[in-house]
C-alpha cells in the first residue's frame, strides 16, 4: 500500500490536469502531484536525466537498472527490467545487471564493465569515489558520457528513495509480464 | 523556483484588468465551534485547527500589497475562536482593506470587547444569517444561531465597527420569501449593499448531503487562497469531503512567498475558459 494518496484525474489539482488528460499516469506522477509546483520541474529533470540523452538508451538503463538494484528499490527493478528488455538488452544482460548471474558472463566488453564499474561505485558505496574507477571509465569513455550518465545514477536515487519510501506499488501488468519472463 | 514567479507589476495589470480578483483570502483555521449543514469545509468543534500563524497571515497581507492585490479576506472555520486574531486582523489592515468572516456568535465578555476593537475603516466583520425565521435559520446553522446574531450585530455596529451579512440560500437569489430577511437585517442597522445573498455550493458536507449548486473551477471566482494546507483558486477551493481534503482546485503548497501560487493562478485562469461565476452569483 502506498503511504500517500495517489491523486486521480478526479482529484489532480487545477494547474496538473493536463498530466492526467490521457488516463492514469502512474503512481510517480500521482503522488508528486499533492505538491503540484514540484511536478512540472521534477519531471522536466528526471526525464531529461532518464531519457535517451546523448548517450543513449542502452548505457541510460545500465545506470537506471544496476543503480536500482543497489539501493534496493523494487518499483523501479520491476519497471525497469521491463524498460530494459524493451530497449533490447537480454535477458542475460539484465540479469547480470540485477546481480543474479556474474558480470563478466553478461558483458564481455571491457568498456561496459568499466561503465558499469562507475555506477557500481557511485550508487553502490558512499563517500569519495576511487580514482581507478574512474580512470578505468574514462579509458574507454568521453568526459561527457560519464557527467550525463552521474546525472543519471543521481536522477535514479532520487526515484529509487522517492519510490521506496513512500511504498509506490508496481502496476499489475508490469508484475504479470516479469513474472511471465521469470524475472519477478 | 524563480522563473515561476510572477512579476509584481504581472500580478497587478491583472488585477487591474479585471483577469484577477483583486482579493486574497486566508483560511485562518479549519475549526469551528458549529457544524452547519452546507459547511464547505466539515468544520466542526472535533475538526482540526490546520491554523495559518500571524506571522503568516501578516507575510500574506504586506506582500499581496505589494504584489498589486486590493484587498483581503479571513475566513475558516471560525476565526474568533484564536485569541490572538483581532490583532492580526488590524495589522494586516495595515496593508490592504479587510473582510473578517464570522458566525457572530462567540460575541460575549472578553470575545465582544475584542470584536469591538475591529472599530475600523479598512475592517468589516461578515456575520452570516441565512433566514428571518429563527428555526429555519438554526435548522442548518444550529441552536440559538438566530438569537446571539441578532443580538450582536447591533451591539458591534453601536460600537463603530462595519458588520456585513452573508445569506446562504438553496433555492433563487432574487426568491421574494427573502424580503423580510432583508427588512430584519436593515433593522438591525446594515447597509443594504453590505448584505450579501449566495448560493449553497455543493462542495464539501454541501456535497455530502446533496445541498446546493454543482460548480467546477470555472464557475468559482480565481481569487487567491490561502490555508495551512496551501494556496487554492477560490475561497470555495479548500474544501473537505469525508475527512479528506479536496485538492482538484490546488495551485501549490508553497504559500509564501506569495508570488509562488499569484503566478501559479495566473497561469491557471489563463489556461481556463470563461465562467459562469457571474451567473451564479458564487462569492
Amino acid at each position: 500500500m502506498p503511504r500517500v494518496d495517489l491523486l486521480d484525474s478526479e482529484c489532480a489539482p487545477i494547474t496538473v490536469q493536463q498530466y492526467f488528460a490521457n488516463g492514469d499516469p502512474g503512481p510517480i506522477v500521482g503522488a508528486l502531484a499533492t505538491v503540484p509546483e514540484l511536478l512540472e520541474p521534477t519531471l522536466g529533470f528526471v526525464g531529461a536525466a532518464l531519457g535517451a540523452g546523448a548517450i543513449g538508451v542502452r548505457y541510460k538503463e545500465f545506470a537506471i537498472l544496476r543503480t536500482s538494484v543497489l539501493q534496493g528499490c523494487d518499483y523501479c527493478i520491476h519497471a525497469h527490467t521491463a524498460v530494459s528488455l524493451d530497449s533490447g538488452l537480454s535477458t542475460t544482460e539484465v540479469r547480470a545487471l540485477r546481480g543474479e548471474i556474474p558480470l563478466e558472463a553478461g558483458f564481455a566488453l571491457e568498456s561496459e564493465r568499466s561503465l558499469i564499474g562507475w555506477i557500481d561505485a557511485l550508487a553502490g558505496a558512499t563517500g569519495p569515489v576511487p580514482d581507478d574507477v574512474w580512470s578505468a571509465a574514462r579509458r574507454h569513455w568521453g568526459e561527457h558520457v560519464l557527467v550525463e550518465l552521474t546525472v543519471t545514477i543521481g536522477a535514479t536515487m532520487f526515484l529509487n528513495r522517492f519510490a521506496t519510501g513512500l511504498q509506490l506499488p508496481t502496476a499489475d501488468h508490469v508484475l504479470e509480464r516479469l513474472t511471465t519472463e521469470g524475472l519477478a | 523556483m524563480t522563473d515561476t514567479i510572477a512579476p509584481s507589476d504581472t500580478v497587478a495589470d491583472a488585477v487591474r484588468s479585471g483577469e484577477l480578483p483583486g482579493r486574497v483570502w486566508l483560511y485562518s483555521n479549519y475549526n469551528c465551534n458549529l457544524a452547519c449543514s452546507y459547511c464547505l469545509t466539515e468544520s466542526s468543534p472535533r475538526s482540526e485547527r490546520r491554523q495559518l500563524s500571524a506571522e503568516q497571515m501578516i507575510a500574506v497581507a504586506e506582500q499581496a500589497k505589494n504584489l498589486g492585490f486590493t484587498a483581503l479576506g479571513i475566513t475558516g472555520g471560525e476565526p474568533f475562536l484564536i485569541p490572538w486574531l483581532p490583532e492580526t486582523a488590524l495589522a494586516m489592515a495595515e496593508s490592504l482593506p479587510l473582510v473578517l468572516l464570522t458566525n457572530g456568535t462567540l460575541f460575549t465578555g472578553d470575545r465582544f470587547e475584542r470584536a469591538a476593537r475591529l472599530a475600523h475603516p479598512d475592517i468589516a466583520l461578515q456575520i452570516s444569517l441565512d433566514s428571518h425565521l429563527p428555526d429555519v435559520n438554526d435548522m442548518a446553522r444550529g441552536p440559538d444561531n438566530f438569537a446571539k446574531v441578532v443580538q450582536a450585530v447591533p451591539l458591534l455596529i453601536a460600537r463603530g465597527v462595519r458588520v456585513r451579512i452573508a445569506t446562504t440560500v438553496s433555492g433563487a437569489l432574487d426568491d421574494p420569501l427573502l424580503d423580510p430577511l432583508k427588512q430584519l437585517v436593515a433593522s438591525l442597522g446594515v447597509r443594504e449593499d453590505d448584505h450579501l445573498i449566495r448560493p449553497i455550493v455543493r462542495r464539501g458536507r454541501a456535497d455530502e448531503v446533496g445541498l446546493g449548486i454543482r460548480a467546477v473551477a470555472r464557475d468559482i471566482p480565481n481569487e487567491l487562497t490561502i490555508t495551512a494546507d496551501g494556496a487554492f483558486w477560490g475561497s470555495f477551493g479548500p474544501t473537505v469531503r469525508s475527512g479528506r481534503l479536496d485538492t482538484d482546485l490546488l495551485l501549490t503548497r508553497t504559500i509564501l512567498p506569495l508570488a509562488v501560487p499569484a503566478a501559479a493562478l495566473l497561469a491557471a485562469s489563463r489556461g481556463m475558459p470563461a465562467g459562469t461565476d457571474a451567473r451564479l452569483g458564487i462569492r
